[in-house]
């Protein structure tokens, strides 16, 4: 296959159905997770699961960085927005996610200036056009993020723009997998790894997951066949016996990822000794900070942010969901006091946040099956 | 409407999509048009246009098909020849 057109092929889909059909051992059960969120919102999109056997299950992990971002951190980008002479800037999602006291629209609207960008290149252009501000870009992210963040603060370094800062939240995708794999909440099978995160990482990170915990792991695209095509490779992993890391994303991923990116990634960024996650967390050398020698961009330190831990709603049960031990619809708020228009947690705000997929394609394929029941 | 030429990038992002530009794993199939210094004018699937950074992937050239993120190209997609 070469095109877009080709990896949304029906004909092909059902093909490659058939033969998971065949590979599926009537008498057991299949748990697969795939661990990004787009991943999620191509599953939902495009009624995946309804093309698979009912033995297998996929389980939706914990990929959105929107969703795990724990709501303290939301609450110190909002004190550091709310200050007379700051412009905030940020992606279009972080705009709504609830902090303990409200989110960003809510303190645009009383006068907080607050941007969306669509690139820190962006937030960084605005810095040099408006010299008499403090630009601060709140970086949220895994490894597909990141990338774009250090090249920003190696561009504001080379130029000396002295009035831009990144309030840092980038996150790594291996830790919080091994912590899941720790858990005994939940018992799976294999993985669909991260595509355009493996763009950067490449597969070699993964290799821990047959290694160490014997599962075995394929790293995929975000096209319907993407999708079906890994779910083949690991049912014929589990059928043969095999266990091992695979790529089916080769027309993007590299097994050595994009180095330059690491380079830069490794310039700019230094582990943190922990992290919190929503749902999972404080995961040891889970995050990224602003390595010493780019200090001066800083915006934790620039700000000083205290660090505040805020507990989530009771209500919510994010967590449980991030961890795929719960469905999204299983939430006792899902759909009703929690929607898209309104939501409480965050994996209802982005549009591939486990909730925010489910609610917009998922929901009818679960009446449907309850009612077939 | 896309062209001929526009329907061979593969994936379904493009640079004007309302969906989450950091979530997850979103990235943005583009074909450069022009490389201009560290960046590249670049043309999605539905005839957008952007500047794109390109030092994590240098050397591009015009006609390549890069993987754009957060306005930042971090891959290369390969072509098939045909």
């Amino acid at each position: 296959m070469k095109y877009s057109r080709e990896f949304r092929n029906a004909e092909l889909a059902r093909a490659v159905a058939a033969e998971i059909a065949s590979l599926t051992d009537p008498g057991r059960h299949y748990k697969i997770m795939e661990v990004c969120g787009g991943h999620t919102h191509t599953i939902y999109r495009h009624g995946i699961k309804d093309l698979l056997p009912e033995q297998i299950e996929l389980v939706h992990g914990p990929g959105c960085p929107v969703c795990v971002l724990p709501m303290g951190r939301v609450d110190e980008g909002i004190r550091i927005a709310e200050r007379p002479e700051v412009i905030f800037t940020c992606f279009g999602d972080m705009m709504r996610v609830p902090g303990s006291k409200g989110n960003l629209i809510e303190m645009k609207a009383q006068g907080a200036d607050i941007r969306m960008v669509y690139s820190p290149l962006d937030a960084l252009r605005l810095a040099r056009e408006n010299p008499d501000r403090e630009v601060v870009f709140y970086a949220i992210g895994f490894e597909t993020t990141a990338p774009s963040t250090a090249l920003t603060l190696q561009r504001a370094k080379k130029e000396g723009v002295e009035n831009f800062s990144v309030f840092c939240n980038h996150v790594n995708i291996v830790p919080p997998v091994r912590a899941l794999l720790d858990s005994p909440d939940l018992r799976l099978d294999a993985f669909i790894g991260p595509g355009h995160v493996s763009t950067v990482i490449g597969c070699r990170p993964y290799e821990f997951m047959p290694a160490d915990y014997g599962k075995p792991c394929v790293v995929a695209g975000f096209e319907p066949l993407d999708i079906l095509q890994a779910i083949l490779m690991i049912m014929r992993q589990l059928a043969e016996g095999r266990c091992e890391v695979e790529n089916q994303y080769s027309r993007v991923v590299s097994w050595e990822g994009n180095l330059a990116a690491l380079r830069s990634m490794a310039e700019v960024f230094e582990l943190r000794p922990y992290f919190e996650w929503r749902g999972l967390g404080f995961i040891a050398q889970s995050a990224l900070k602003i390595s010493p020698a780019y200090s001066h961009f800083d915006a934790e330190l620039r700000y000083a942010t205290p660090g505040v831990r805020v507990a989530d709603p009771k209500a919510c049960q994010c967590g449980e969901v991030l961890k795929g031990v719960l469905k999204p619809h299983e939430c006792r708020v899902f759909g009703t006091a929690c929607t898209p228009e309104h939501p409480l947690g965050a994996l209802m705000v982005s549009s591939e946040g486990a909730c925010a997929a489910y609610y917009n394609f998922g929901r009818k394929v679960e009446e449907r099956v309850g009612a077939e029941r | 409407m896309m062209s001929g030429r526009e329907t061979l990038l593969p994936g379904s992002c493009t640079l004007d999509h309302h969906g989450c530009v950091v979530c997850s794993d979103a990235g943005i199939p583009v074909r450069v048009v022009s490389v201009e210094g560290d960046d590249a004018l670049c043309e999605d699937r539905a005839g957008n246009q952007a500047r794109i950074a390109v030092e994590l992937v240098a050397p591009v050239r015009a006609g390549e098909v890069l993987l754009a993120h957060g306005g930042v190209a971090i891959g290369r997609i390969e072509e098939e020849a045909g």
